[in-house]
């Protein structure tokens, strides 16, 4: 019996030393959106190199659960990949919550061929009807004769399922739109650059920092009526570019302290470089 | 004609073949993640912060939380567990409120980790306001392991002998002096079983964890238990689903140190329990 008392006695002593040893108010906390984490990752990896007496925790989870934290106040800073709910606000104003909307970068996406094919523009309804193997041949687009070889993220990209939704689905939630079962499901945007580098008839998507002169970026139009529009970062800030979406940070009010401290970093010329770096569309030039 | 010999020969052979079966995934999980994770091991890898988006660096954060949260949930679990196993296998009489004492013990056993989860989400986090925190994820793995200590150590006290009893009350010791002195000391080696299970089940599980402590980054040692943490199965998850471009090795790595965690801390439990066996005499 001694030696369990002595035991439990250590262990409720290591437990107790972290218990009263107490935590500074340098603390902030980060929490949402899963297309955002590996953004916000950086960017606290990268403030606390700089700035190593604050600490900043993330965490994913979705942008609405960032959104309901902030709301219940168990986070600092939500990030959201889409904009606040009315019902969101109203419930944030019940609790004495205002949240403080920050555009702090821009998620673009770019459909690039090899640049010896000659389909150099495309609607976002032949988009869908190529990725989800309607349309099969380049022919039917006015293209050269070949199969269309469909080049896609896999599933747990945040990147495929914003494609998926956004242009397989049409922005229709009701839609069960999926990729046709012959794409080829690769592990990251790189690779698909590769691939499509080297291939006349592949075709892909990625975040815009990929794109390079071995690949071409097709011209998208929302419909056939509208214009065709390039995926250059001057357009994804006007909005022209159909497949493009803000990402944002929301804060309780507008930013004070150590929040502040965090948004400026993140707006900052070295926080929209690690923006880019995570493929990514900067807001600050 | 089958001689009941040979009936025997085959049928021990069936039985062979079944245990043998419940080695080869253990040794394959192992063998292969060893293999996989080795190269990824150094002493920055256990010592360091996480870097480079968490493609490089080291996992220490997620070590020290995985430790901290299975020592609250045992600091929790075991006394509670213990008292109600002394409760049930000696003072409890065989009635109806006892059975059903039983039964929800049983089902509390069977529930799913992720309605762990949520139930600590609900009720630590939000209604007693401890916020995502060691204390609020300590609580909720300690929750999901008691049906387990209850459990073994119920099963420790009823398998000391009822003659321990008899000899110690009929020298005039008290019933309270009987279990402290005669029934414990006899039932350590079988509670520690107990506590074994439980490690390892509150050191593995992410879904317990997933709403009530875990961060995705922090690099920062947790300062007091209403700090979230990282952990190690939650780690591993987010690296092998969620950072683009994690090189295999730093994953298989990381269940590596996870699987060695589990397997040191029960060790000691192990050591533990042996010295409390080398002392029993009967």
């Amino acid at each position: 019996m001694k030696k369990l008392h002595t035991i439990s006695t250590i262990l409720l002593l290591i437990f107790a030393v972290s218990v009263f040893a107490g935590s500074g108010k340098n603390f902030v906390q980060i929490k949402g959106s899963d297309t955002m984490v590996n953004l916000g990752q950086a960017w606290a990896e990268k403030y606390m190199e700089l700035n190593p007496t604050d600490f900043i925790s993330v965490t994913g989870g979705g942008s609405g659960t960032g959104l309901s934290a902030l709301i219940s106040a168990t986070c600092d800073i939500a990030m959201s990949s889409r904009n606040i709910k009315p019902k969101e606000i109203e419930l944030a104003g019940k609790k004495g919550i205002k949240p403080f909307e920050i555009k702090v970068a821009l998620d673009g996406l770019a459909v690039v061929v090899n640049p010896k094919n000659p389909v150099s523009k495309l609607t976002l309804g032949q988009l869908a009807d190529i990725f989800t193997g309607k349309t099969t041949n380049w022919k039917q687009l006015g293209g050269q004769d070949g199969k269309i070889v469909i080049l896609s993220r896999e599933v747990n990209s945040g990147t495929h399922v914003y494609f998926k939704e956004h242009v397989l689905r049409k922005n229709d939630p009701a839609s069960t739109a999926e990729f046709a079962p012959s794409a080829l499901m690769l592990s990251s945007s790189q690779a698909i650059a590769d691939e499509v580098a080297g291939n006349p008839d592949a075709i892909g998507y990625y975040g815009m920092g990929y794109i390079s002169s071995k690949q071409k970026a097709i011209l998208v139009a929302k419909d056939p009526n509208s214009e065709f529009i390039a995926p250059k970062i001057d357009n994804v800030i006007s909005g022209k570019y159909p497949i493009s979406r803000p990402l944002l940070l929301y804060t309780n009010g507008e930013p004070a302290g150590l929040v502040k401290k965090i948004v400026d970093f993140a707006l900052s010329k070295e926080g929209q470089d690690i923006v880019l770096k995570t493929d990514f569309v900067p807001v600050v030039k | 004609m089958v001689s009941s010999k040979k009936t025997e020969k085959i049928a021990f052979f069936l039985l062979f073949l079944a245990t043998l079966l419940i080695v080869v995934p253990v040794g394959l999980i192992v063998v292969i993640i060893i293999k996989k994770g080795i190269g990824a091991i150094s002493w920055q890898f256990l010592s360091d912060i996480p870097r480079q988006g968490m493609r490089a660096g080291g996992i220490l954060p997620a070590i020290v939380g995985t430790i901290y949260l299975v020592l609250g949930a045992l600091i929790f679990a075991l006394p509670i567990g213990l008292l109600a196993a002394i409760y049930l296998s000696e003072y409890a009489k065989d009635n109806y409120l006892t059975r059903i004492i039983k039964l929800a013990i049983v089902n509390l056993a069977g529930v799913p980790s992720v309605v762990y989860g949520l139930f600590g989400l609900a009720i630590f986090v939000v209604f007693f306001k401890f916020g995502t925190s060691i204390l609020s994820g300590s609580l909720t793995l300690g929750i999901m392991i008691l049906p387990v200590i209850i459990t073994t150590s119920r099963e420790a006290l009823e398998s000391v002998p009822y003659s321990f009893r008899e000899a110690s009350l009929s020298l005039g010791a008290s019933k309270w002096q009987t279990i402290r002195h005669i029934v414990l000391p006899n039932a350590i080696p079988g509670i520690l079983t107990g506590a074994i299970l439980g490690i390892g089940r509150a050191a593995g599980e992410t879904a317990p964890i997933l709403f009530t402590v875990a961060a995705f980054y922090l690099p920062q040692m947790p300062k007091s238990i209403f700090d979230q943490a990282m952990a190690l199965p939650y780690h591993l998850y987010v690296i092998s689903t969620q950072v683009p471009n994690v090189d295999e090795k730093i994953r298989y790595g990381t269940a590596l140190v996870l699987l060695f965690l589990v397997l040191f801390m029960n060790l000691i439990a192990i050591i533990i329990r042996y010295q409390f066996r080398k002392q029993k005499k009967w």
